[in-house]
């Protein structure tokens, strides 16, 4: 059996962090701590503590010698024997193509096999693929992401083609790409869209095509751009269910709240930052659910019905 | 006395610093860290228990037989990765999957996103083009469940749950786990139930009060059956019921492209003539694939079966009729 689960994490952040100690650097208490995934504290704790570590006999000339200040930690003597990363271990194996599948990458893509050839013979990549999937579409979104990520970081403008879900519009944009982010395993990206000239927020998985154009732009200090929009600045709807109908939870519909009950049914109330966005959910409970305000959601729901109506009965027709 | 951390990372150093094996009791005089005056057993434990915990951080500890008694060295091809080449792109992307998902708490593994990712140096700060996202429900019993479940799985130990289905009953349910799988951001187990003797998928957002076997860990509680796939239970919402039927659902031309991301694989895809693309799926609620429709559109329309297209057509008059 092996050490107590705090033991066996502490020493396997410690073994992480050796191949990081160059000798002669001195490198930020907070940058090694992003590292390995843990705060600050606990990395200068590890630290002190390998700065007591070697090789027999443990004198001087063989221990880890660390000098460590408050922010960083010089490295006078590094470790010797493990001072290369070691091989991915199942667990990290998992975490990559979790991770990889969640934004975009298919099981299958060469960015993925080449990270797994980098697994410990104990780990079983064979294995992971045939008892682990995040579930994304042959041809899915990691190449937008990556392209997007380059972007991002090199501070160049894109030229996306977006579909808008609600509305079904498809529009050529350029954007400038401040910053990209996760939630419920969708990928968005906040960005700055020339066309607009406001901050949008794109969902990855609804840009068809994404170009780097070669033209470079300046992020704003203060952006703090961000998926979830402040929930408590927008209108609100109340939406009523059928008895028996499955709510949403917050998940689904963030910021929502269920009112006390109203004669038949439940009613809840849910922040919307476009009608169409809620009408298109609402419309999807097929009759379960009606929206009692405001009207220009009530509009949007009965519009979006009745043009799949149609489009049902011109295809039939 | 040293904290077992600092006499593991020393028993580590020591093995990958020898050229040849050495045994236990080479260790024990080493000056590792094993306490003075302990007994031969109990040091017999602690080095076994230390040698599994390198072994379970990626190390390849190797043993031999020698005259005398067993012998450890650190395999350098079984411990040390060889450098992974990299396109920029590619590094960006996985600088950025280190901000998205790591500092997410509703994504499952992040502490060992975190050193897998720490082990490819891809330099760089990393907080400067991507955030988890604030205002982030938290999720944290679903994705611990998700966690200690792909732990059983890898380890064959059998999992015990409480399970509250879509009809509000709560069962006990006791499970072998075989795999696990994410869709819009929710997992769902798959393993062989014992109460009903088939194999089921669960969602963890159901699940409460999830613990493992942790008798006799290291001998497995059951075997995967051989030619499992999780591939093969991942299904589609409208996939789930007791009365599978054959969809043909028609994407618009401008569309079609959406057909293949919204399909996650499932079913066959034609393009028509005129750009349109025609999906053909197998499905399993009539009602569950009507609500996909509508909350997937606009574009997307039933064309088989008629049932179908009948269903549909009917809820959206009551949709239309009641915001009227």
């Amino acid at each position: 059996m092996a050490s107590r689960p705090g033991t066996a994490e502490r020493t396997r952040r410690m073994l992480a962090l050796l191949p990081h100690l160059h000798r002669g650097e001195t490198l930020s208490l907070a940058w090694l701590a992003t590292l390995v995934g843990c705060s600050t504290e606990e990395v200068a704790d590890d630290l002190m503590t390998l700065a007591l570590c070697g090789l027999p006999p443990f004198d001087p000339a063989n221990l880890i010698e660390l000098v460590i200040d408050e922010d960083t930690v010089s490295v006078i003597i590094e470790p010797h024997g493990l001072n290369r990363p070691v091989r991915f271990t199942h667990a990290e194996c998992r975490a990559l193509a979790s991770a990889l599948e969640e934004i975009g990458y298919a099981p299958e893509s060469d960015l993925l096999e080449r990270l797994l050839a980098s697994a410990s013979p104990s780990a079983a990549p064979d294995e992971l693929r045939r008892t682990l999937l995040a579930a994304t579409a042959p041809g899915g979104t990691g190449d937008i992401f990556a392209t997007l990520a380059e972007a991002a970081e090199s501070r160049e403008k894109v030229r996306i083609v977006y579909h808008t879900g609600s509305t079904g519009r498809t529009s050529a944009r350029v954007i400038h790409p401040w910053e990209l982010s996760n939630r419920h395993g969708v990928s968005y990206v906040a960005a700055f869209c020339e066309q607009a000239g406001a901050e949008r927020v794109f969902r990855l998985d609804r840009i068809r095509e994404a170009v780097a154009i070669g033209e470079h732009f300046e992020c704003p200090a203060n952006v703090a751009p961000g998926v979830v929009p402040d929930t408590s600045a927008l209108p609100v709807a109340r939406v009523r269910f059928a008895p028996g109908a499955t709510l949403p939870d917050v998940y689904d519909w963030p910021g929502m709240s269920v009112e006390a009950g109203e004669g038949e049914g439940t009613i809840v109330r849910v922040p919307y930052q476009g009608p169409h966005w809620l009408a298109r959910r609402v419309a999807a409970y097929l009759g379960e659910a009606e929206v009692l305000e405001p009207a220009e959601v009530r509009v949007a729901v009965r519009e979006i019905a009745g043009s799949l109506l149609q489009e049902i009965q011109d295809g039939h027709g | 006395m040293p904290d077992a951390s600092e006499r593991q990372v020393n028993l580590a150093l020591y093995l990958a610093s020898r050229r040849t094996c050495v045994t236990a009791a080479e260790c024990r005089v080493a000056g590792l860290g094993y306490p003075d005056g302990q007994d031969d057993a109990a040091f017999g434990r602690m080095f076994e228990r230390d040698k599994d915990t390198l072994r379970a951080i990626g190390l390849g500890i190797e043993m031999t037989h020698t005259a005398e008694g067993e012998a450890y060295r650190i395999d350098p091809l079984a411990t040390f990765a060889r450098p992974i080449e990299l396109s920029g792109a590619e590094i960006a992307a996985i600088r950025t999957i280190a901000a998205t998902l790591a500092d997410d708490p509703g994504f499952p593994f992040r502490d060992d996103l975190v050193l897998a990712l720490g082990k490819l140096e891809t330099g760089g700060e990393r907080d400067a083009v991507a955030s988890a996202g604030e205002a982030r429900v938290s999720r944290d019993g679903e994705t611990g469940a998700a966690a200690v479940l792909a732990d059983a799985i890898r380890v064959r130990k059998t999992a015990t749950f409480t399970y509250t289905n879509a009809g509000g009953a709560t069962k006990l349910r006791q499970v072998d786990p075989y795999g696990i799988h994410v869709r819009s951001g929710r997992w769902y187990l798959t393993g062989y139930d014992h109460p009903s003797g088939e194999v089921r998928t669960f969602a963890l957002s159901r699940m409460a009060d999830v613990s493992v076997n942790t008798a006799r860990p290291r001998t497995p509680d059951f075997e995967r059956p051989e030619n499992f796939d999780i591939r093969d239970h991942e299904r589609l919402p409208f996939q789930y019921g007791s009365a599978p039927f054959v969809a043909r659902l028609r994407f618009a031309p401008a569309e079609a492209w959406r057909a293949p991301r919204l399909a996650l694989g499932h079913g066959t895809i034609e393009t028509g003539e005129d750009g349109s693309a025609l999906w053909t799926v197998e499905a399993a609620s009539l009602e569950r694939l009507a609500e996909w429709i509508v909350d997937s559109g606009p574009g997307i329309v039933p064309v088989d079966p008629p049932e179908l297209v009948a269903s549909l057509e009917a809820h959206l008059r009551k949709v239309v009729a009641i915001h009227g």
